[in-house]
């Protein structure tokens, strides 16, 4: 439509005003007039350059009312730009482009990108970039800062794929002390106590990821899959790059009957198969899985993997399987969902730590520069970040730099204590080398402290290679209840099914030789430790001192004495190079040691025996048990000599009877001599003095005047008597009241006897009606005038009237009186008399004399 | 080197047959046997003998034949007669030696079988009376008794 001049000036001027409104519709019925008088517009002079560009670019706008040519569009883009005006020039642009790209210049498409970028649109800016290049690739320009850009965008579109961590957060220590108990009990199967305590945990901290890993197990020991599956996805997007959640929600996904969520899983196992690939079984796994899937492709890659480090066995296992992964994947494996989002907007951190893990991916070396670029970025901004120095000591290691990978996991360790998947990889790193093992174990175990599920199966590993079944079997143990599904899962039962198998053999062998090595150590223990010494014995029981004396004897006369006499001349003679002597020596010593026959004696063993058994039938009988042969230092070498003595009979007897039809050897007679040598040495290290001083230490009594003294004011306390002065007589050795006499006697036994003297002496003094005057008492040393032996008399003397003579204390019955004394004085070879009072002092009308062996003071 | 003769005294033949047997060649000794003290005594009365060795216990011969008075005994272990032979069996070497002290010679050697190493002064006693009086260590071996038989004087308290 041609508008006439005056309604075209019309149409200009509210044009030229932006007003709209005034611009009837028939100032739009002819476009190209617009379009002339914006063109006119502009030829006008420089002074008006800026308004006539308004207003040019406002009759431009009315004529795109009615639809634009390519060459208006472009010609208000231009404008558009040349006011400054991006956003208009760029919508313009589009447009252009939409009806013919060709017709965009090079700085149009440029602009176009720029503009895509400043909105988000990164891919249609890299559509922009990509026909930019073209154009310029075209007309022999320089391009690569174009592709570079280009990359550029590809990355930060990736990275919009990637979950960013949750900032860190260390768990407090409640949190931490209520997962420790979670976990304990979770893998002692108090599974209402584990739930308690990791709901608490994550009551205190709600992105604690360890927790919601333990609670992921519980859920999936409890059989809610769904819950499970929730709280490893909880875990998941509080850290991404958590192992056995990756793993735990992978495998409760592929159970599940759902295509989705099967894709989810390959894709989550994928993801922690490139976390870990040296965990095989997890290869063997996404394989056989991708294989389910019918992606050959995939699954073969993965199997071939696995079948790098496979064993000879484990690679005919897989042989089917590989053989089968021959089928044409159909149907488009569909992009895997992406993961939850952060619920909290990415970091600046994270975001550079997103960029890294999509130039990680690349893989070529540029693309790894850049990763660790952001990275160590991520790292500036955030010192706490600790997924940065995490995923850049992965990028040492793939370069295997391993040292800075582990100055990086440090670093990431000290970035965040609390961060279990740190310490694992850390381990895991260690572990490689072998002379690192024990630091490697160290730092599971602060995995294990900080959460990891994981540790334990690793700890368990490590006890089991140092021999330590018990504590192998109680973490595997572990780790099987607190992930069920997880990782090493069927390592860990293979595990611990071979050491229940190893108990079980062994357990009968371990049982007969627990019950062996019982009875041995129980052997040696009642051999060597239990039982009393003869001197033991009698310190305690010095009362068995006077019953023991006689087997003492015996023992001393028929081993000591007599064994001596003959064994070291007899041992001497079985060597002689006359047959006669050693005939003679040998038969000797064949009656001397094992009895003479039915006619003669018993023999020194046999005479032994009967002493030494005597001797430990009194202990017995006390209620003490002797170990004479193994404790006592003073009987053991009897025994040993004893024993010496019995291994040699067969020899001697045969060296006794040999003859001209019965030679005996050189080497019999060498081994009897030695044999005998032996027993009498062992005879002759026994003392038989010091078996006396024994005795004697046990049944010597000093005699004190002042404990007679003391008993006789008792006893007649007792028999409500006035005790009479107990007179010191003559025969105290260093003076009155104290004499340096000992006799053989116990202590019990003498007072027993004084009891009785004392109140026979009382008695007899209330029989005559008056009170004992004088009570003397006298000691003296002596000597058996014939066998020498030393004696120890002490008299009582009194001045009672009456006859009293050895015949009336004689009949007097033994379990009263004069009869316990008697009784008393023979048991400990002793002899009593009623002696004349003459010898002892004026004034005392008898004596009684008791006689007693005199003991080593 | 003239035979020495020793008589022993001992109430069985132990101690006459270790000597016998377990002598050396070469060894000039006489061994004479007596079973009590009378028996002792008579031998001492028809022969000189080099040394005599005492047995202590006599408990395989009748009461009768010990040697010892048996009533004072008797009296100083209150009537108790058994215990008054006992003891002489069990001691009647002592007995022995104090009933042929005066039949011995001065300068014959007289050992008794007892330790006297934790009582030296009970040997002290007993010499008084017989001042050639030896006594045997337990473990003694014969060989070493025989040398102190062949020598002229006594060297020590106990063989």
């Amino acid at each position: 439509m041609i508008l006439r001049p005056a309604l075209l000036a019309f149409c200009v001027a509210s044009a030229s005003a932006g007003d709209e409104a005034r611009v009837a519709d028939a100032c739009y019925g002819d476009p190209s007039a617009l379009v002339r008088e914006a063109e006119d517009r502009l030829q006008m002079g420089p002074g008006s350059d800026r308004e006539a560009r308004e207003q040019a670019r406002q009759l431009y706008r009315s004529a795109r009312r009615q639809g634009a040519s390519i060459a208006e569009l472009l010609r208000a883009a231009d404008l558009a730009e040349t006011d400054g005006d991006l956003e208009e020039a760029g919508d313009l642009l589009s447009r252009a482009a939409e009806m013919d790209p060709s017709r965009l210049a090079a700085s149009d498409l440029l602009l176009l990108a720029f503009r895509a970028e400043g909105r988000g649109r990164r891919r249609e800016a890299i559509a922009e970039y990509e026909e930019l290049r073209r154009r310029l690739r075209t007309t022999g320009d320089d391009a690569a800062w174009i592709s570079a850009r280009i990359d550029q965008l590809e990355v930060e579109i990736e990275a919009d794929g990637i979950v960013s961590p949750a900032p860190p957060l260390a768990p407090p220590p409640e949190a931490r002390l209520a997962l420790a108990e979670s976990q304990r009990a979770l893998a002692s199967g108090r599974l209402r106590e584990a739930r308690g305590n990791v709901e608490l945990a994550l009551r205190l901290s709600p992105s604690y990821v360890e927790a919601l890993v333990t609670l992921g197990a519980l859920e999936t020991r409890e059989k809610r899959p769904s819950q499970a599956i929730r709280a490893y996805r909880s875990a998941l997007k509080a850290d991404p790059q958590r192992f056995e959640a990756l793993v735990g929600l992978a495998h409760l996904l592929w159970s599940a009957p759902d295509r989705r969520a099967k894709e989810e899983s390959l894709a989550l196992l994928d993801r922690a198969v490139s976390l870990r690939p040296e965990v095989r079984s997890l290869l063997r796994t996404s394989a056989a899985r991708w294989a389910e899937w019918g992606d050959a492709q995939r699954a073969l890659e993965r199997l071939d993997a696995y079948r790098k480090g496979a064993t000879e066995a484990e690679r005919r296992e897989t042989d089917p399987l590989r053989e089968a992964l021959t089928r044409p994947v159909r149907g488009e494996i569909e992009e895997p969902p992406e993961a939850a989002a952060a619920t909290e907007a990415p970091t600046a951190a994270s975001e550079h730590w997103r960029m890294a893990q999509v130039y990680l991916q690349r893989g070529d070396p540029a693309s790894i520069d850049a990763a660790l670029l952001h990275l160590a970025e991520a790292e500036r901004i955030d010192p706490r970040f600790a997924p940065a120095p995490e995923l850049a000591s992965a990028i040492y290691e793939k370069r295997g730099d391993r040292a800075a990978a582990e100055t990086a996991l440090r670093r990431a360790v000290r970035a965040d204590p609390s961060r279990a998947s740190s310490y694992e990889r850390l381990a895991t790193l260690l572990s490689r080398d072998r002379a690192r093992s024990l630091e490697a174990e160290s730092v599971w175990r602060q995995a294990d402290e900080a959460g990891s599920t994981e540790a334990a199966f690793y700890l368990g590993e490590a006890a089991l290679r140092r021999g330590d079944r018990s504590r192998a079997r109680v973490l595997l143990a572990r780790y099987r209840a607190q992930s069920p599904d997880g990782a090493h899962a069927e390592t860990a039962t293979r595990a611990l099914e071979s050491l229940e198998r190893s108990r079980r053999a062994w357990r009968t062998g371990e049982i007969a030789l627990a019950a062996l090595g019982l009875a041995a150590a129980g052997a040696a223990l009642y051999r060597y430790r239990l039982g009393r010494t003869f001197a033991g014995w009698l310190a305690e029981r010095e009362s068995a001192a006077a019953a023991a004396r006689p087997l003492v004897g015996r023992l001393r006369h028929e081993v000591l004495k007599h064994g001596g006499l003959v064994l070291s001349d007899g041992a001497a003679a079985l060597e002689r190079d006359e047959a006669s002597p050693r005939r003679e020596a040998a038969s000797l010593l064949v009656e001397r040691i094992y009895g003479a026959g039915a006619a003669g004696s018993e023999g020194l063993i046999a005479e032994a025996v009967a002493a030494l058994r005597g001797i430990e039938g009194l202990a017995k009988e006390s209620g003490a048990r002797l170990n004479l042969r193994y404790r006592d230092p003073n009987f053991s070498p009897v025994f040993q000599g004893l024993e010496s003595l019995r291994r040699v009979e067969r020899d001697l007897r045969r060296i006794a009877g040999a003859g001209p039809g019965n030679p005996d050897s050189p080497r019999r007679r060498r081994r009897a001599a030695v044999s005998v040598r032996v027993a009498a040495e062992r005879f002759q290290s026994v003392s038989g003095p010091e078996l006396d001083r024994i005795l004697d230490r046990a049944a010597g009594l000093a005699l004190r005047a002042e404990w007679l003294r003391d008993l006789l004011s008792r006893v007649a306390a007792e028999k409500r008597c006035t005790a009479p002065v107990l007179e010191l007589l003559g025969g105290w050795n260093g003076g009155p009241g104290s004499a340096r006499l000992a006799v053989r006697i116990t202590p019990g036994d003498w007072e027993t006897i004084w009891r009785n003297l004392f109140a026979n002496a009382l008695l007899a003094g209330s029989r005559e009606g008056r009170a004992v005057g004088r009570l003397g008492l006298a000691a003296e040393s002596g000597r058996d005038p014939i066998t020498g032996q030393a004696l120890v008399r002490v008299t009582l003397a009194d001045d009672a009237p009456g006859e009293l003579d050895g015949e009336t204390i004689r009949n007097r019955p033994a379990d009263r009186g004069w009869g316990v004394v008697l009784e008393l004085v023979r048991r400990h070879d002793g002899a009593i008399r009623i002696a004349s009072p003459a010898p002892l002092a004026a004034g005392f009308r008898k004596g009684i004399v008791l006689e007693l062996p005199a003991a080593s003071a | 080197m003239s035979a020495r003769t020793v008589l022993v005294v001992e109430d069985g033949t132990e101690y006459i047959e270790a000597f016998r047997r377990l002598a050396g060649a070469g060894e000039h000794f006489e061994f004479l046997r007596a079973g009590d003290a009378q028996e002792a005594r008579r031998i001492l009365a028809e022969r000189p003998v080099d040394a005599i060795f005492l047995d202590v216990t006599f408990d395989r011969i009748a009461p009768e034949r010990l040697e010892g008075a048996i009533e004072p005994l008797t009296e100083r272990f209150g009537g108790d007669r058994r215990r008054a032979e006992r003891h002489l069996a069990s001691q009647q070497g002592f007995y022995v030696a104090a009933a042929l002290a005066d039949a011995i010679p001065r300068g014959t050697r007289v050992f008794i079988a007892f330790d006297f190493s934790s009582e030296p002064e009970r040997l002290e006693a007993l010499r008084k009376r017989l001042p050639e009086l030896e006594g045997m260590r337990e473990g003694t071996p014969i060989s070493r008794v025989l040398d102190r038989m062949r020598e002229s004087r006594p060297m020590s308290d106990s063989v």
